[in-house]
């Protein structure tokens, strides 16, 4: 297995979205769009509902159509190739499998779509059904399966025709979360032995963190930031992304000094100090991802009331009594029951783990 | 204890002792008397029939309205149905009011009608002369092609409204996936869209079938005495021939033709669902 930092990040193109914009009866749900990825990378677009995900999903498989832009696809214009000439293949939020077919016809569909050789099926369905671990239910009717099972024969029907794309809308979302946690590693698996280009569409952080080489979160029809998921966590590109992406203590500001690319900011819980270059008086976001706090004094330090101290098992969540929009969120690794409720505690932090932020409004 | 789904059971009770009595038991007793000749058991009215030359040209022609009535239904229907499937909003609610509206106005209304349209001098005949198509009227009233388009019309909506409820149901993903697999809108048709719309199909053409075959009114005034029907003779053995066991006779026929395709259609449906 490549190594994700070496994997090709885009910069070959292999996919290549150009300026493409896309409007509802008169609504514009994305303009000027620009999406690059590099062959073999496993990438996910993430977003809440409605920022624009599926129907880039949908523009790159063809099965809506852009108002402007161009999307390449190996270097071939693809834009006004109709989708079941594209060989992406599609797998769907809700399977889509054939109820009239059996597993095997389901998977071996596409084959037949293409005119191939009907002598060729049986070998080839009987690959993709080993690949998802599906032999033993080829003559089934689809309707008998579980999600997970119909999710495995969605995923063989699509890979079975060698597709140059393999695009994946919310797969996992049907699925209870400990069979999730397990398709998800399957998948990937799957994908990277293939060396398979693959597009995930995902509202849920953990899945999209979980199976991709980079992330672009979307939002209002904007790439916010396209990026590996440590990047992503550790340098969020803006407040949404650090939002969106994993917890953050997040306190809302003024810069009241700044100088030697530091800034010092009044909040509701006391100053703190942060790499950056604003003008005084600017309104700034500041964000702390929760592990890197401490519960005793540090660089920067803020008396915290406790609301609630949440022992999950591995890890112990303190939540701090905070206005919105303030959040105040603490994890230690393991149990603390020692913390209670209404107990006053110090958050330490150091300057270079703070984040900082421009506020919006 | 009795189960709550059998519980719930009774009250189908009203509807099921409501056929029975005013269904089941007069047509039972109808059967019984085609079997009798002065109160004994007898198939002869049955050997009249079938070996009755003009008998069996009405049975035929019964027979054939019926499964043209039904096919051209069907190919009207169709596209029909899945324009409909398609359709959302307004053009839906358009479609539907389209569909059940003309089924408030009386057959007689529509047949009058038609009348003004098939006639020698009707509409349709002056278009065709003024297009040039034809140098003299063609006859069409009182003909069988008219009674089929006639009878088409008619029961149109019990065609669409199935086909379109099966269509309906269909996740609206199938066709997205089918084309992302690479098929073409042909290949798409003949693999996915049809054959997960037959149940709607079979039900669609055992409903128009069963009223064809039974039609009374849209002959007679379509086509007249001339040419008969089952239905047309069996009202003319009980009304003008006082001959209730030929009438008795015919409506055995029917009805059995009847519960053949109702038991057969039921059996394909089932047969095709199976596996959904």
């Amino acid at each position: 297995m490549k190594d994700p930092e070496t994997r090709d990040m885009g910069s070959n193109k292999y996919l290549d979205v150009t300026a493409v914009g896309k409007a509802f009866k008169g609504t514009p749900v994305m303009s000027d769009m620009d999406f690059r990825v590099g062959r073999g990378e496993l990438v996910s677009l993430l977003g809440p509902s409605g920022c624009g995900k599926t129907t880039l999903l949908r523009i790159i498989a063809g099965l809506t159509a852009a108002d402007t832009g161009e999307v390449m696809l190996d270097g071939r214009a693809i834009t006004s190739v109709p989708p079941h000439r594209r060989n992406i293949s599609v797998v769907f939020q809700s399977y889509a499998l054939f109820p009239h077919l059996t597993v095997a016809e389901n998977v071996a569909f596409g084959l037949r779509a293409r005119g191939v050789n009907k002598a060729a099926h049986g070998p080839k369905v009987a690959e993709a059904l080993a690949l998802v671990r599906m032999s033993d239910f080829a003559e089934r009717p689809v309707a008998a399966l579980s999600g997970g099972q119909q999710q495995r024969v969605a995923v063989a029907r699509a890979l079975i025709v060698d597709p140059v794309l393999l695009l994946l809308d919310e797969p996992f979302s049907a699925l209870d979360r400990k069979l999730r946690e397990t398709m998800q590693v399957e998948l990937k698996t799957l994908l990277r032995a293939r060396n398979m280009t693959a597009i995930f569409v995902t509202h849920d952080q953990d899945e999209a963190m979980g199976v991709s080489d980079r992330i672009a979160v979307m939002s209002a029809g904007k790439i916010e930031q396209f990026a590996s998921p440590s990047e992503l966590y550790a340098r969020p590109a803006s407040a949404f992304v650090m939002d969106f992406v994993g917890l953050s203590t997040r306190l809302t500001g003024k810069v009241v000094e700044t100088g030697a690319g530091r800034i010092t900011v009044h909040t509701a819980h006391g100053s703190v100090t942060a790499p950056g270059d604003f003008a005084a008086g600017t309104k700034v976001t500041i964000g702390v991802r929760p592990e890197l706090i401490r519960t005793e004094p540090g660089e920067n330090t803020i008396s915290v009331t406790l609301e609630d101290a949440m022992v999950l098992g591995s890890k112990t969540q303190l939540h701090g009594r905070a206005e919105d929009p303030n959040r105040l969120l603490c994890e230690l690794p393991g149990m603390r029951s020692s913390l209670t409720p209404g107990e006053t505690v110090n958050f330490g932090w150091s300057i270079a783990d703070t984040l900082v932020y421009e506020a919006s409004t | 204890m009795i189960r709550r789904a059998e519980r719930i059971g009774f009250l189908a009770l009203p509807g099921l002792s409501f056929l029975a009595i005013i269904y089941a038991l007069p047509l039972f007793m109808l059967l019984l008397k085609s079997f009798q000749i002065d109160g004994q058991f007898s198939i002869l009215e049955y050997v009249t029939f079938f070996s009755d030359n003009y008998s069996m040209s009405v049975l035929w022609r019964t027979l054939r309205v019926a499964f043209l009535t039904t096919g051209l239904a069907l190919l009207i229907a169709y596209p029909t149905a899945i324009i409909m499937a398609r359709a959302k909003g307004i053009w839906l609610s358009v479609f539907l009011v389209a569909m059940v509206l003309p089924m408030s106005v009386g057959v007689i209304v529509k047949a009058f009608a038609w009348s003004i349209l098939f006639r020698t001098r009707g509409v349709l005949n002056d278009t065709l002369m003024s297009l040039g198509l034809t140098e003299a009227p063609i006859r069409m009233l009182f003909t069988e092609t008219a009674l089929i388009i006639g009878a088409a019309n008619v029961f149109l909506p019990f065609m669409v409204l199935p086909i379109y409820t099966v269509l309906r149901q269909m996740d609206s993903r199938l066709p997205e996936a089918t084309v992302s697999l690479g098929a073409t809108p042909v290949f798409r048709f003949m693999n996915v869209t049809l054959p997960l719309s037959l149940p709607g199909v079979v039900a669609g053409c055992a409903f128009t079938f069963s009223l064809a075959i039974s039609m009374y009114v849209i002959p007679s005034l379509i086509v007249g005495e001339r040419q008969q029907t089952l239905s047309m003779l069996t009202a003319r053995s009980f009304l003008y021939l006082r001959n209730e066991a030929l009438g008795a006779t015919i409506s055995s026929i029917l009805l059995i033709i009847a519960i053949s395709v109702v038991l057969g259609s039921s059996w394909l449906a089932s047969r095709l669902g199976a596996r959904q």
